[in-house]
């Protein structure tokens, strides 16, 4: 005989229940929509984000009335012109360029190795290690990373004082490009590191054995196997890296001394410095054109690496 | 800036009536604080003041906002959001007809001047207090009182004492000394220097705007002395850490620092030194009872106590007759009292300023960013 379902445990009854109001709320039917579903806070949050853009483009197109301080209501190029005939947005802009690429490829240098040791150590402790010292930056926001440079690297910081031992007069090291990219390195390596930690992951540690029993040595091996396998990885970091870098402003406005700005700290003067909102609209789309136009080349070159979720293209 | 340091404030409801608002009793003033005590307007529980962080805020909390708590109840929060910052804030309010997000802004002059020409203020014409106070109190460039000047500032030539043995830097040239390269320090939008940087490049006061080539000259030379550039805060740091010898800061920042223990001192130099005023403005769009509360808080602040122990924090010279200069200041050159003390200083209309400030900007940005 057949148990009456009273006989069923609460909980069964319950998620019997709660089945069916699922069921009433979103049919069976309705399945396929899922996925989509899924996708809306993300496609909400990218719409914001148009809509955003969409309105600095308007600013852009409208200059600045000094008698009023009201954007212009009819629209012109003007702001456009001055962002490509005035000298100090090409030398913001090639700073701002060059320091990226710089950064990028620095950075991936140094995140290979570490990435490297931390996926294939046989050590637990140092992988703990390394993890650890991976993450600790995380806890620490930018901001105050930059002013640790300072007290680092400072005409009285721990650095010149230790020069001073050796009877090395103080040097300034601080406010001056160098430093700025190296604060960039720094901040980026976790994020290069994070990057290329899972496609390193992915090489079969068998390969690099085959390769070493078929007689190359480890040189070899590196440029013949790990790097082209490790290449989605070199592309994912590669493209956070150069579109963090190029995008950054405290680094540059903290290490440099007020005379190596990035493009963003030219974008947060228009705003709000001189008031010149069209200005600095004008100059916000202009970077994210720059930055879109290279991580699309990118993307045509190399493919989208780590970042297409294992598609090569 | 500790309290401890400041003159007690002692201030009875009835000094404060006389303050705000019996001069309205009395008739002479119109609406609404003529009717103010007939019909006071509800209270809110506090009003928002913008104000500059440090020993900025607690010299306007001392002078200023705890005494108008204690006397009206209402408390004063102060948001420390950069006058630069929250100025964008105010503008998409007013656009938008929104309740702004403070009740006061304390603003650079230049600032706010931009804010009335953007039609964004609210008139004080009709606070009781502005019959007491000096003609400097009143904005240049716009009708009425949509700003209500406080003080003035001086951006004075502040040295390490220790760099110059031989005594205070006479010339703003010593920003140019190759001695000093590197160990010099300016604001990074050139703020404060323009001026002195004209005349000490070769120009007069009479040239600007139409003429600013000889401060152009001088910012050029001045690059090559590899300047450093920041905020006031950057300033004090870098006396502090040794890094520079030498900078163009307003006083009180340097006064400050001073105080602090950091060996700092200042001087106006031959060329004379720029001389700016800061206000109070009441952005449009509060509801009626806040705008009442918030034009009371302006009026407040430009009473002799309240300015005494508000300026005697920061260094300033106030707009009320009869204040007195703090000890350390007196005879200060960027303390000015005297029409002779004036004479020293330099000082351009806020209307000319904010006209070609975008250009001014640019031009200097330009040229420390080559």
């Amino acid at each position: 005989m057949r148990p009456s379902r009273t006989s069923y445990p609460l909980s069964w009854r319950l998620m019997d229940a709660l089945e069916a109001v699922a069921a009433a709320v979103w049919p069976r039917s309705f399945s396929a929509a899922v996925p989509w579903l899924m996708l809306l806070p993300a496609v909400v949050l990218v719409g914001l984000l148009v809509l955003g853009l969409w309105d600095m483009a308007d600013g852009s197109f409208r200059t600045l009335d000094t008698a009023t301080f009201l954007p212009s209501d009819d629209y012109s190029l003007t702001n456009y012109h001055r962002a490509f005939t005035e000298k100090l947005f090409f030398t913001v802009a090639s700073r701002s360029l060059i320091g990226s690429l710089i950064v990028t490829a620095v950075t991936l240098i140094f995140a290979f190795p570490y990435s490297y040791v931390m996926v294939r150590t046989r050590s637990a402790a140092l992988r703990k290690f390394l993890l650890i010292a991976l993450f600790l930056p995380f806890f620490i926001g930018q901001v105050v990373r930059a002013y640790g440079w300072l007290i680092i690297l400072g005409s009285q910081g721990m650095v010149n004082e230790a020069l001073g031992l050796v009877g090395v007069a103080p040097i300034r090291l601080l406010y001056n490009y160098p430093a700025v990219l190296f604060g960039l390195v720094q901040y980026m390596l976790p994020f290069a590191v994070l990057m290329l930690a899972p496609a390193l992951t992915a090489i079969p540690e068998e390969m690099e054995a085959a390769a070493g029993s078929l007689g190359a040595n480890w040189v070899r091996t590196f440029i013949h196997v790990v790097l082209p396998l490790a290449k989605p990885g070199f592309i994912g970091a590669g493209l956070v890296v150069m579109t963090l870098s190029l995008t950054d402003f405290a680094i540059p406005a903290i290490l440099g001394g007020g005379s190596q700005d990035f493009i963003a700290n030219a974008i947060y003067d228009q705003f709000f410095r001189t008031s010149d909102q069209g200005m600095g609209a004008t100059l916000a789309l202009l970077l994210v054109a720059v930055g879109s136009i290279m991580v699309g080349v990118v993307f045509a070159l190399f493919g989208a690496g780590t970042l297409a979720m294992g598609r090569s293209k | 800036m500790t309290g401890s340091t400041k003159p007690s404030f002692q201030l009875g409801r009835r000094r404060f009536l006389q303050g705000v608002g019996l001069a309205g009793a009395a008739g002479l003033v119109g609406m609404p604080f003529g009717r103010a005590f007939a019909a006071e307007p509800e209270k809110p529980k506090e009003i928002i003041v913008r104000a500059w962080g440090g020993s900025w805020v607690d010299s306007l909390k001392a002078g200023v906002s705890d005494p108008f708590t204690k006397l009206t109840g209402i408390a004063v929060r102060h948001d420390l959001t950069e006058d630069n910052e929250i100025q964008p804030k105010l503008w998409a309010a007013a656009a938008q007809k929104r309740v702004p997000p403070i009740h006061v802004n304390w603003d650079t002059t230049t600032n706010a001047t931009k804010s009335a020409l953007r039609g964004v203020t609210e008139d004080l014409s009709d606070l009781p207090n502005l019959k007491t106070v000096s003609d400097a109190a009143k904005p240049v460039g716009v009708d009425g009182y949509p700003i209500v000047n406080t003080y003035g500032y001086v951006y004075v030539l502040a040295y390490r004492p220790e760099a110059f043995p031989d005594g205070a830097p006479k010339s703003w040239n010593v920003l140019l000394d190759p001695k000093f390269k590197g160990r010099v320090a300016v604001y990074n939008d050139g703020i404060g220097l323009h001026f002195p940087a004209e005349i000490a490049g070769g120009g007069k006061l009479e040239d600007i705007p139409a003429n600013m080539q000889p401060a152009w000259d001088f910012f050029t030379k001045l690059k090559a002395n590899e300047p450093l550039m920041g905020e006031d805060p950057d300033f004090t740091t870098w006396f502090q850490k040794g890094e520079i010898d030498v900078a163009c800061t307003i006083s009180s920042n340097a006064r400050e620092a001073k105080k602090n223990g950091i060996a700092i001192a200042w001087t106006v130099p031959d060329e004379g030194a720029t001389y700016e005023t800061d206000g109070l403005w009441v952005p449009k769009y509060l509801p009626e009872n806040e705008l009442y509360w918030a034009k009371q808080y302006v009026n407040f602040a430009l009473t002799l106590d309240a300015q005494q122990v508000w300026l005697d924090g920061l260094g300033l010279p106030g707009v009320v007759p009869g204040l007195k200069p703090p000890a350390d200041l007196v005879g200060d050159a960027s303390y000015p009292t005297k029409d002779e003390d004036y004479k020293k200083l330099l000082r351009v209309s806020s209307k000319v300023q904010v006209e070609h400030e975008s250009e001014w900007f640019g031009k200097f940005k330009e040229i420390m960013q080559g």
